[in-house]
């Protein structure tokens, strides 16, 4: 029988004793858990789950690092019938204020009934179980009572899983996907892996299991295969991420997916003593998603570790996003990464793509995968041709039921059956490339961040004007991540050694809330940044406009401007007379 | 163990700071960690899994919850090591 729902392949999983989930800890000493093991204790969870009151439907929160119980709780709540929503823990070290705000309005918008969680993190979760307040509280699995094991039966398209495109408090959106969703989009993952012949695949991972890439991108595939994956948690990764790459030598891994953050950081901290002797020849697919893929990047990858067998053709630039429950696009998996360089004037004022020798350099993320379907639309939404930017839509059998009780937000995200991605891109010669994003969302490290909650940590600077900075990120050419950037005005009235400080200022109070800190803060006069007609601000304009050295506070007005305007139309008239005479009209086309 | 004094502690630290974060200024007790000296959530991991190595310690969710400054980091480390 062709498996429908998670529920099928985890009745499929009780016969895998050979591949499972192996984790490697910071010494890289390893713990294996069979499938089937996972899939048993699972049984058992979702009966002690149905004990407690969780009834098919419902949500269920979990909040784990990157251990075995993560995998009890989840398939746990999965086979009680149940919706698991994943949650990121706390990080080290942290402020907890912020924290505890954003994961309890995640734990709101899912309507999630209960959290789930290990003894050692619900220590520094007090505030969030009292913001959020769930129904059956937060429990962890030992405390749950014992009951007979359980296996729902849900059709495919009931609501599975559901996942947060970021972690914000400002207006959450919970990513709703249904059972035929997520198993469209694992046969698509396992449907498009190399043929190894004797070989079987296996993975190693070390992306957070509240993300997409880690948790659909990794984990199902695995289970389903079945293959076996190798766990790492993304603290060690970022720590000690040589550790990645010894784990891909150690297990002869042929598959593993990070963002271009991660291929940079082992370029610039990964030091030859600690891989001697590593061979990462098994290494057959390294895809690398969720930021914007840098191409030097990939080249100083490529040269870094071709000496320890890395091929080159692994590099794999790819492109997706939660509402369409991960992958959207592959470049050929068997040959070197494509990139392009397009020229910059006609890309930025033009919106069209035109190949030179000396330009932007983009990397193409592929073409859509099999079943799915791309279309580059202008604002009004009607198809454009080849090498003309426009917004991204698709089409896919993997797309979002929409986001949990959310209509508004749904029907915006919809255009009849397409989904708006929000990131603008061109299709060159068949392939995809990403210049920016009409959405707001500043993306570092892979991880999406709500500009809002940023631009309110602003607004508690003293100098700062309220609801009058703009956080946006970009990525500097050839990069190895995306730089955040502050836009802030400055009150009138704020004395000016405020105003002085206020970068520093603002860059405390954000790393402060939200762990991030500001490449660049840009103070200016109160009125400069553009806003929509009702007010609103405009994140990217805003930052358009500084790129090209626009930015500029509005004139003061003065007595000498008022009597300039009031004098407008004379002088308007007068201008036009002297531009007549001194500049020929086609130069002054081309000035516009 | 014999109970290694605060000043080494906090000298330690700082070259820890120096070479694994890059962090060139000189850290004094009373800065705080995210604020003064404007350590991200990666750089705050780095320094705690890098404390931890150091000194053989292990900061558990408790200790980490207290640690706001440079000299709540130099306290807990004192304290695991006198422990």
């Amino acid at each position: 029988m062709v498996p429908e729902t998670l529920i099928d392949l985890l009745r499929q999983a009780h016969r895998y004793h050979d591949t499972g989930l192996r984790f490697l800890d910071r010494r890289e000493a390893e713990t294996f858990h069979s499938w089937a093991e996972l899939a048993e204790t699972a049984s058992e969870v979702a009966g002690s789950l149905i004990a407690v009151g969780i009834r098919p439907g419902q949500r269920v929160a979990l909040i784990y690092p990157t251990e075995v119980a993560f995998f009890h709780a989840f398939f746990g709540i999965l086979l009680a019938g149940a919706v698991p929503v994943p949650l990121y823990p706390p990080a080290r070290l942290g402020r907890l204020e912020e924290y505890h705000r954003r994961t309890a309005a995640m734990v709101q918008a899912s309507g999630a009934e209960l959290i789930l969680t290990s003894a050692t993190v619900r220590r520094l979760l007090g505030r969030t179980i009292e913001l959020a307040d769930p129904p059956l509280g937060c429990l962890t699995l030992s405390e749950l009572p014992r009951s007979a094991p359980a296996e729902a039966q849900p059709t495919k398209d009931d609501l599975a899983l559901v996942q947060f495109s970021s972690g914000t408090t400002v207006d959450p959106k919970p990513v709703a996907l249904s059972h035929r969703a997520i198993l469209a989009q694992v046969d698509m993952l396992n449907g498009n892996w190399p043929k190894t012949g004797p070989v079987q695949h296996s993975g190693v991972s070390w992306l957070p299991l509240y993300h997409d890439m880690g948790l659909i991108g990794c984990i199902f595939p695995a289970l389903e295969r079945p293959g076996t994956l190798t766990l790492i948690g993304p603290e060690v990764f970022v720590t000690r991420p040589a550790i990645w790459l010894r784990a891909i030598s150690r297990f002869r891994a042929t598959i593993s997916v990070a963002p271009n953050f991660a291929y940079g950081l082992c370029v610039e901290k990964i030091e030859d003593r600690e891989i001697e002797g590593i061979d990462l020849g098994s290494w057959l697919v390294a895809l690398n998603g969720a930021e914007p893929v840098a191409p030097a990047v990939l080249r100083q990858f490529l040269q870094r570790f071709e000496p320890y067998g890395f091929r080159p053709e692994a590099l794999t630039p790819v492109y997706g996003l939660s509402e369409a429950t991960l992958a959207v696009t592959f470049s050929d998996l068997d040959q070197l990464f494509r990139s392009e360089t397009f020229d910059r004037t006609q890309l930025a004022s033009e919106d069209r793509a035109v190949a030179t020798s000396d330009g932007l350099e983009l990397a193409s993320v592929g073409r859509p995968l099999p079943g799915v379907t791309l279309r580059i639309v202008d604002e009004q939404g009607v198809e454009l041709e080849n090498d003309r930017v426009g917004r991204v839509l698709v089409r896919s059998p993997a797309l979002m039921d929409g986001y949990l009780g959310r209509t508004e937000a749904t029907r915006a995200t919809f255009r009849e059956g397409w989904l708006d991605t929000g990131d603008l891109g061109f299709l060159h010669e068949g392939e995809l490339y990403l210049t920016s994003r009409a959405k707001d969302v500043v993306i570092l490290r892979g991880r999406n961040h709500s500009p809002a909650e940023i631009e309110q940590a602003i607004d508690r600077v003293p100098g700062a004007r309220i609801g009058c900075s703009v956080a946006v990120s970009r990525q500097p050419e050839n990069g190895p991540t995306e730089q955040l950037l502050l836009f802030v005005e400055h009150r009138r009235e704020a004395p000016e050694e405020q105003v002085r400080k206020l970068p520093e200022e603002c860059r405390a109070a954000v790393v402060a809330a939200t762990g991030l800190r500001a490449d660049e803060v840009v103070v200016l006069s109160p009125g400069t940044l553009p806003r929509t007609s009702s007010g609103k601000l405009r994140r990217r304009e805003a930052l358009t406009l500084h790129l090209r050295g626009k930015l500029q506070p509005p004139r003061a007005v003065t007595p000498l401007l008022l009597a300039g305007a009031m004098a407008k139309s004379s002088l308007t008239l007068w201008r036009h007379k002297v531009r007549k005479k001194r500049r020929p009209a086609r130069r002054r086309d081309s000035d516009r | 163990m014999s109970r290694q004094a605060a000043t080494d502690i906090e000298s330690a630290i700082a070259e820890l700071a120096r070479n694994k974060l890059s962090l060139e200024r000189d850290l004094h007790p009373s800065l705080r960690l995210a604020e003064d000296l404007g350590l991200d959530s990666i750089q705050l991991l780095t320094l705690a899994t890098e404390v931890e190595d150091h000194f053989r310690v292990r900061l558990d969710e408790a200790d980490e919850i207290s640690i706001e400054t440079v000299g709540d980091l130099i306290a807990v480390v004192e304290q695991k090591l006198g422990s």
